[in-house]
């Protein structure tokens, strides 16, 4: 039987479908790639549905868009409270407790992230302009996402955090001192992240590098290693700033956003 | 319509830039060619958003504009050509562009008026990738040689080698009386920066919230705008303050110093543009000095 594939997740799709059942990536358009090979996000749009496990997720808006899920019984998503749109009342809540509190204190990130059970229905949106971003995992991958840029993870997979490593890439690196690190073991996993304005993606081969503002990361596989490099361009009276980006290596995927505050000018 | 014509060239109504018309887009500013031209009843042109993964060609180069809400404007840049940027607008680049910096004078000034104090400059051949920080859209702005333009502040997102940078004070400003002190205002920033192209044809880059509209001002034409409003004009464009004092029926409604409304004046002849999303204009008070300003009471 014929099928399409998704050129975002790489799903297998039936014929005739014009929406990816995983990651709603419209079907019947071509991706979009500039011609260094920064593919974007797909624009997914308004109503667009799919599925995770036994449950949906629809996409709505295109400003600053929602993403409703329909949770079936026995699936849960987990997310940090402030991104929940609204819930149905009986959706029933629990916490999850991320370990590390004293760490993630120092880090400015949540100690607790909140779980929605289904059945019922949970909404999330965040807090600009800018694209859900849709990572089908598939088992047996890590994925680092800066801090505060997930929206909802399914229950499949396990998160954590990692310390980023180096002072200078904690100093001068802009994405904090944490990233968010998303397992998958043996079962898929549904990643939703929001990226500030527009979302692209680069596929680095094993040893090739690309230097990206610091502000701009959003998300990598683990296996994209990334530095803080100083640059030699001097931005302030008699040498007190100097300009730092992440020389990104691969391989793996990169993913950055296009609207973000330069980290030496905050 | 806008669309070519069967034979001779196609003149952009964005840039007035001439090309033969072909491939859908202007290759001077990325603007469509094969949409309707839309113009308010006042006169007022809207600039049509430049289309995902546009192509813009200078030099021997080429820019490449994707996304909708905040555009990435990616150059491939031939190594004879250069650009330069703030460096806070960088998003990314190829380890191999060599990157280096354009001093400018009157670092004190520009530090004051929150200005970068350096360019950056990216020379190819490379890749090398630029956006803002808030959604807008990008505008392209050619530049034949000679032709220079005036750009408000922190607008300016990347512009070819071969166009001069300059900047000097706006001279837009008022003072409000607080108390004994007395507060300075500048509805325009204090410094406007100033492009011209040399040599031959330059490529400046702007970006502006919200949407863009752009008109042409005849001689001595004068027209009313917010005066965050202001993207770019002619240098040929004068402007300057305006004050108005609505009336109301009594003398406690009508508004004197607290609600008045402060208008940047632009009299022609020459094009300027103006965006939709602008800050809500500073100083309530009474106005005490300006560099020059008309005022109505109504």
């Amino acid at each position: 039987m014929d099928r399409i594939e998704c050129q975002w997740c790489k799903a297998q799709n039936e014929m005739g479908r014009t929406n990816c059942t995983t990651c709603g990536a419209p079907l019947d358009k071509k991706d979009l790639v500039t011609d260094s090979g920064w593919a974007e996000a797909p624009r997914l749009r308004d109503m667009t549905e799919f599925r995770f496990s036994s449950s949906t997720c629809q996409i709505e808006g295109e400003i600053v868009p929602v993403a409703e899920i329909a949770l079936a019984q026995g699936d849960s998503v987990f997310f940090e409270h402030h991104v929940m749109l609204w819930k149905e009342p009986q959706v029933p809540m629990s916490a999850l407790n991320t370990g590390g509190g004293m760490k993630r204190m120092l880090g400015g990130m949540p100690h607790i992230l909140s779980v929605a059970h289904g059945p019922g229905r949970v909404a999330f949106s965040r807090d600009a302009t800018g694209e859900v971003v849709v990572l089908p995992l598939h088992p047996s991958m890590e994925l680092d996402v800066r801090e505060h840029a997930f929206l909802a993870g399914t229950h499949s997979l396990d998160y954590s955090f990692v310390r980023i490593k180096g002072l200078a890439n904690v100093l001068h690196g802009g994405s904090g001192m944490y990233m968010d690190r998303f397992v998958t073991h043996n079962e898929p996993g549904l990643l939703l992240l929001h990226g500030y304005g527009n979302v692209f993606q680069k596929t680095l081969q094993h040893g090739e590098k690309i230097m990206v503002e610091p502000g701009g990361f959003l998300y990598k596989d683990s296996s994209v290693n990334m530095n803080a490099v100083k640059q030699n361009v001097k931005t302030g009276l008699m040498g007190g700033h100097s300009m730092y980006l992440a020389e990104m290596t691969g391989p793996g995927r990169v993913g950055i956003q296009s609207m973000y505050v330069h980290h030496g000018s905050e | 319509m806008t669309t070519p014509p069967a034979q001779g060239g196609y003149t952009c109504p964005y840039c007035r830039m001439a090309s033969d018309g072909g491939g859908g887009t202007c290759p001077h500013c990325g603007a469509p060619v094969d949409v309707r031209l839309k113009v308010s009843d006042s006169g007022w042109i809207e600039q049509p958003p430049i289309r995902d993964m546009a192509h813009i060609r200078f030099g021997h180069s080429t820019c490449q504009v994707s996304g909708m809400y905040v555009p990435v404007a990616e150059m491939a840049l031939h190594d004879q050509d250069w650009v330069y940027f703030s460096h806070h607008v960088l998003l990314h680049t190829d380890p191999n562009i060599r990157l280096g910096n354009l001093p400018l004078k009157g670092g004190w000034k520009r530090m004051r008026a929150g200005m970068p104090l350096i360019m950056m400059t990216a020379q190819g051949p490379g890749h090398i990738a630029f956006s803002a920080d808030e959604p807008g859209e990008t505008i392209a702005v050619p530049l034949a040689p000679g032709r220079a333009v005036d750009v408000a502040e922190h607008r300016f997102l990347v512009a070819t080698g071969n166009v001069n940078y300059g900047w000097q004070n706006s001279n837009v400003w008022f003072t409000t009386q607080d108390g004994d002190d007395e507060e300075w205002h500048y509805p325009v920033g204090r410094t406007i920066d100033q492009f011209a192209a040399t040599g031959g044809n330059g490529l400046l880059l702007l970006h502006a919230p919200g949407n863009t509209f752009v008109r042409d001002l005849q001689p001595r034409q004068r027209i009313l705008v917010q005066p965050g409003g202001l993207i770019w004009k002619d240098t040929s464009v004068r402007m300057f303050l305006h004050f108005e004092y609505p009336h109301g029926q009594y003398w406690f409604s009508s508004a004197r110093y607290q609600a008045k409304s402060t208008w940047l004046t632009l009299e022609g002849p020459g094009r300027i543009a103006v965006q939709s999303v602008y800050e809500k204009p500073e100083g309530s008070g009474h106005v005490r000095r300006t560099s020059g300003a008309t005022t109505h009471q109504w």
